[in-house]
């Protein structure tokens, strides 16, 4: 790919974490209709070239705040699989420790800032984070994740605002699916899309196609790096589709099947795939092996999590205040 | 405010207030300790109000005519200046002056009837259960909260000013005639009588124009009376017994001494002393006429305190008489004239109306011939000495006449059973027909 | 450092204002992570001119003058916060805190709870509250109770120059969330005493600001003022000794300190400028029905602005309204005298 210098190494890891990414979501579904979860389960099938293209590559002081998702993300930045299950369960083990539910809590000590519901509201905090690094001249980069829904939401221009006026090391990725639950994009824009919007805050916006893992990390890197120079954020518009409802518990009757087909399709793994195939880096074999580990760590991520414990009644009660 | 304190004194346990009659000093006035400085009525006796110290009668909080609970102040004095060996200058522990003049004199507390229920706080709760205080004490507080309510301080002060010991009259030991079994000074809550039900009574109609009503309030010592009556008889089961008493012999013996008798000893002799050593004797051999039932127990007593009711203008009162087996006839003429002259005048002392073991009434000098008495609560029995009248007597086979007087005996059936009764006064009237005896 | 004391006042006095800038100037010498945001609080001074003199010596990055986006300010708050930094906010004034509401309660209150216990968020937000001021409805509010019942969150509320400076530097070092509700009416009216560079008030702990005896008055804010004129009335006329107690923290709030004295006294009353229904005083009001009924000589009463908009404009709307030393002092003498 022009301008991207990856090594072997590089590419087979990016596969890797597609596949450990997938699986993993492919187990939460099964868990959930095993009826051992509980909650919403918001799953990102079908967008992992947009989590995996943009995280990979970042230092452990750059930060992520992504949404509900983009459990990619989390992975890839370095939570262990074993703690994000154990966090979807519920246990005492999550990042949370059973205090709030699926991807709502992150870790600090490895660059990622878990959000509320409210969508959009990550990208002040994001905007804090991306100052403090001003304030001590550190070129460290922030990353905060909306989709197109959330797109229009207040704090979502009070920040790009913000970080445009201060030029700040900020990457806003939009993850365009095109439905936010069931509103589809055409009822909530009178635009023909978000990238557009960036250019009325002063910064760039550049428009890419969400399926394609490679192009997604080029146009990140291209970012991020612009952020690390101090020219200020980028917002990227990665356009997509999830295979599954909103949440596990809706059936999308809203898109047509004719739709999902077609995205389905379109699926990044595959397409990825093909790309190594061409460059000799991966064969039956070598598919049939990953598949094998990541099934494993998988297994080994729900066993910890089922062994880990719940968290006792008055814990409840804790963590209220710093002391 | 500062000063001394006057309160009203504690005049018998059932007394629970009192009307101030008269202040014979005015406020400026000086007082000396002890000085009478004002009257007051009870149900029972009017009582004078010595000053507790030398001073000056700075406030009258009471007004002539106005009513009291026990315990309340009257009024303050003011320490005269330099007096030191007067009690402490003030009745409450050392406080701001301006404090006390925030405070408003207590009014009467102690609600009538058709007052609105009490008030009690929280805090006063559990003040009253801490201090073992009961609703009585809250009647003798002064409330200087809204609508006369006793306040978290006016009950802590009443506690400090109970444990004075040089509070004015101390809180009376001895019952009085009005006790019921079982008080103790007030403390502890009376045990509940065996209680028949509530007679229903009918309310008199409104008076037509021709048929007119004069009211007179149910007050003082005749609504005490009301109430021990009812009470008395809802208590005990009474049974009335009676004896004729041949008299005709004492009247001799009185005829013949009783002009020598006023002279030597400047008190009539009537036949009341005789009437009483022959009660007393006969208590002495059927002690369980001068006992008194305390829920399960039965109290003979072994003294004679025995009460002789006294007709005033007000009503009956019954001062009594202690220790009557100790006092020969001419000691017992004495006393009895003079509890009956100033139970009359209305002056008798507190503990000269309670503590009585047995009754004795005399409505005879009415006229009356037979009659039910009521028993005087916690005693066992009460006797009515009826009129000595000359009457026709079969004696020897013939009529003559004789001077013959019904002796009515009212005893408590829960104690006394008829047989004893009857032979109690078989016994008196044995004693009363051959009065030599009385005399040894 | 530029000071202000104005003419008249004693050696070592100071405004509360001054109060609070002697504050955020001393924690910003001593800890490079303390940072000021808000609108127009640099070059400007800010709008009540609390960070005059910050911009110049600290420079532009430390005291920044921010677009009209409270909620985005709050939330660049929380993110610095989370790499260490102790930033101080400053609403223009206290009623915007509404347009950052969700930042407030949803994102920075519940951060260390939904990270259990992991991180922490040392975040300081002023907010210029308080009526009297002819302020009208949007500068005049006092939405404190809001955010006492919010988990989460700390809540101070200081009515001297003392409190104010010793509040202000305790907030920005505590390692919560920490709402600071200064009382605009008493920037320039109340002088006083100041501790020095090393002095803080401790948070969640309240203070007799007078003893006594016979009544006790909870009060916080500006209303300390008018309590205890009404306090010295009372025992001027009547010998009646209120003991005034001025929260200082809402929350935790100090409840030994308020049981305490009720237990003394047997009589509550609450006063605050805000509104009456759900405001701090029913809080008060419940817990001590709770945990001291058997101690209360009377019932525990409240002297508030009644469930209107604080504040309407007009002035004599706004005085009818407001809590006053004459509406205490009536208040309080008839509880005395239950």
């Amino acid at each position: 790919m022009r301008g991207l210098q990856l090594t072997d190494d590089q590419l087979r890891e990016m596969y890797d974490w597609l596949r450990l990414s997938r699986a993993f979501e492919e187990r939460l579904a099964l868990l959930n209709r095993q009826g051992k979860l509980m909650g919403g389960i918001y799953s990102g099938i079908g967008q992992e070239a947009i989590t995996v293209g943009t995280v990979y590559g970042l230092r452990r002081e750059d930060f992520i705040c992504p949404l509900h998702r983009d459990l990619g993300a989390f992975l890839v930045k370095g939570v262990a699989p074993g703690v994000l299950m154990a966090q979807v369960f519920g246990k005492r083990d999550g990042l949370s420790r059973g205090k709030d539910s699926y991807l709502h809590a992150g870790d600090t000590t490895l660059g990622i800032f878990g959000n509320t519901s409210m969508l959009g509201s990550n990208l002040p905090v994001a905007c804090g984070l991306a100052y403090g690094f001003k304030l001590r001249r550190q070129d460290h980069v922030v990353l905060a994740y909306f989709g197109e829904g959330a797109a229009n939401y207040g704090d979502v221009h009070e920040a790009m605002n913000f970080a445009a006026v201060n030029r700040l090391a900020l990457v806003f990725v939009c993850e365009n699916n095109l439905y936010a639950y069931s509103t589809p994009f055409e009822k909530a824009f009178a635009i023909p899309e978000v990238a557009v919007r960036a250019q009325a805050y002063g910064f760039p916006g550049v428009d890419v196609y969400g399926n394609d893992l490679l192009r997604v990390h080029r146009v990140a890197q291209e970012a991020i790096t612009r952020a690390r120079r101090g020219q200020g954020p980028t917002l990227i518009e990665c356009k997509t589709f999830r295979w599954h409802g909103h949440s596990e518990h809706d059936r999308a009757s809203y898109r047509t099947q004719e739709e999902l087909i077609e995205w389905r399709a379109r699926d990044p793994i595959p397409q990825f795939e093909r790309y190594l195939e061409e460059k000799g880096l991966i064969d039956e074999a070598g598919r049939r092996e990953v598949t094998a580990r990541v099934e494993r760590k998988i297994d080994e991520a729900v066993a910890f999590a089922e062994a880990s414990p719940w968290p006792e009644g008055p814990e409840a009660l804790e963590h209220v205040y710093a002391d | 405010m500062s000063g001394t304190a006057v309160l009203m004194p504690h005049m018998g346990e059932s007394v629970v207030e009192g009307k101030v009659l008269r202040w014979l000093r005015r406020e400026g006035e000086p007082v000396t300790r002890n000085e009478t400085i004002a009257e007051v009525e009870t149900d029972k006796a009017d009582v004078e109000i010595p000053a507790p110290i030398d001073g000056v009668l700075a406030k009258i909080l009471v007004g002539e005519g106005a009513t009291a609970a026990i315990g309340a102040e009257l009024a303050r004095i003011e320490p005269a200046a330099g007096a030191g060996g007067a009690p402490p200058a003030s009745a409450r522990p050392a406080e701001p002056a301006s404090r006390e003049a925030a405070r408003p004199a207590p009014g009467p507390p102690s609600p009538s009837p058709d007052a609105p229920p009490r008030v009690i706080s929280p805090v006063v709760a559990k003040l009253m259960a801490r201090h073992q205080l009961t609703a009585a004490d809250l009647d003798r507080i002064g409330g200087t909260g809204v609508g006369g309510r006793v306040t978290k301080p006016d009950l802590l002060a009443y506690v400090e000013r109970r444990g004075r010991p040089e509070a004015p009259p101390p809180k009376a030991t001895v019952e009085s005639g009005l006790d019921r079994p079982g008080d103790r000074g007030g403390d502890a809550p009376a045990p509940t009588p065996w209680p028949p039900p509530e007679p229903t009574v009918r309310r008199p109609q409104s008076p037509a124009a021709d048929e007119p009503v004069e009211e007179v309030r149910l007050e003082g010592l005749r609504k005490a009376i009301a109430e021990h009556m009812v009470a008395s008889v809802r208590t005990a089961p009474h049974v009335t017994t009676v004896a004729e008493v041949d008299m005709t012999e004492l009247v001799r013996f009185r005829a013949y001494h009783k002009a020598r008798f006023q002279e030597d000893e400047g008190v009539p002799l009537t036949y009341m002393p005789f009437i009483l050593r022959a009660v007393v004797d006969g208590l002495g051999a059927f002690p369980m006429l001068n006992s008194s039932l305390d829920g399960e127990r039965i109290l003979v007593r072994r003294y004679y305190h025995i009460g002789l009711a006294v007709a005033t203008a007000a009503g009956l009162v019954v001062p009594v008489l202690r220790h009557a087996d100790r006092l020969s006839v001419r000691e017992l003429a004495g006393a009895v004239h003079d509890l009956a002259e100033r139970g009359r005048a209305r002056k008798l002392r507190p503990e000269e109306l309670s503590g009585g073991t047995f009754t004795i009434s005399n409505p005879g000098v009415f006229g009356g011939v037979l009659s039910t008495p009521i028993i005087h609560q916690p005693q066992a029995a009460i006797l009515n000495v009826q009129a000595i009248r000359t009457q026709p007597a079969v004696r020897d086979g013939a009529i003559v006449p004789r001077e013959l007087m019904y002796l009515c005996l009212s005893y408590d059936h829960r104690i006394v059973d008829g047989a004893t009764a009857v032979q109690f006064l078989q016994h008196v009237r044995g004693r009363l027909e051959h009065p030599l005896v009385l005399l040894m | 450092m530029p000071t202000e004391a104005p003419a008249g006042a004693a050696a070592g006095e100071v405004t509360y204002l001054e109060a609070i800038r002697q504050a955020l100037w001393e924690e910003m010498e001593r800890d490079p992570a303390v940072f000021c945001l808000g609108e127009d609080i640099g070059v400007y001074g800010g709008a009540f001119q609390i960070t005059k003199g910050l911009f110049e010596h600290f420079g532009e990055e430390r005291v920044l003058d921010t677009p009209i986006s409270e909620s985005c300010i709050v939330g660049v708050a929380t993110g610095a916060s989370l790499i260490g930094f102790r930033p101080v906010v400053e609403m223009q004034f206290g009623d915007f805190i509404s347009c950052a509401f969700d930042q407030v309660v949803n994102q920075a209150a519940t951060l260390r709870y939904r990270y259990g216990g992991r991180q922490s968020v040392p975040l300081v937000i002023r907010c210029p509250c308080g009526a009297g001021v002819h302020g009208g409805l949007y500068h005049s509010q006092l939405p404190e109770a809001w955010f006492v019942h919010r988990p989460g969150l700390k809540v101070v509320a200081p009515a001297t120059p003392y409190d104010a400076k010793g509040l202000l530097k305790a907030a920005i070092r505590d390692d919560n969330p920490v709402l600071y509700f200064e009382h605009k009416g008493l920037y320039r009216r109340i002088k006083g005493p100041v501790g020095d560079a090393d002095t803080l008030v401790p948070l969640g702990v309240a203070e007799v600001k007078r003893p006594g005896s016979d009544l006790t008055l909870v009060t916080y804010g500006a209303m300390v003022h008018p309590a205890l004129e009404a306090a010295t009335r009372l025992a001027d006329a009547e010998g009646v000794e209120t003991e005034v107690i001025d929260l200082r923290t809402l929350a935790p709030m100090d409840r030994e300190t308020v049981l305490a004295s009720v237990r003394k006294t047997s009589k509550l009353c609450i006063v605050h400028e805000a509104s009456r229904t759900c405001g701090v005083g029913a809080e008060i009001a419940a817990f001590i029905a709770e945990e001291a009924f058997d101690d209360l000589d009377g019932a525990i009463v409240r002297v508030t602005t009644p469930d209107v908009h604080l504040a309407p404009f007009s002035p004599p709307l706004e005085e009818y309204i407001l809590p006053n030393t004459d509406k205490i002092v009536a208040a309080l003498t008839k509880l005395a005298a239950y």
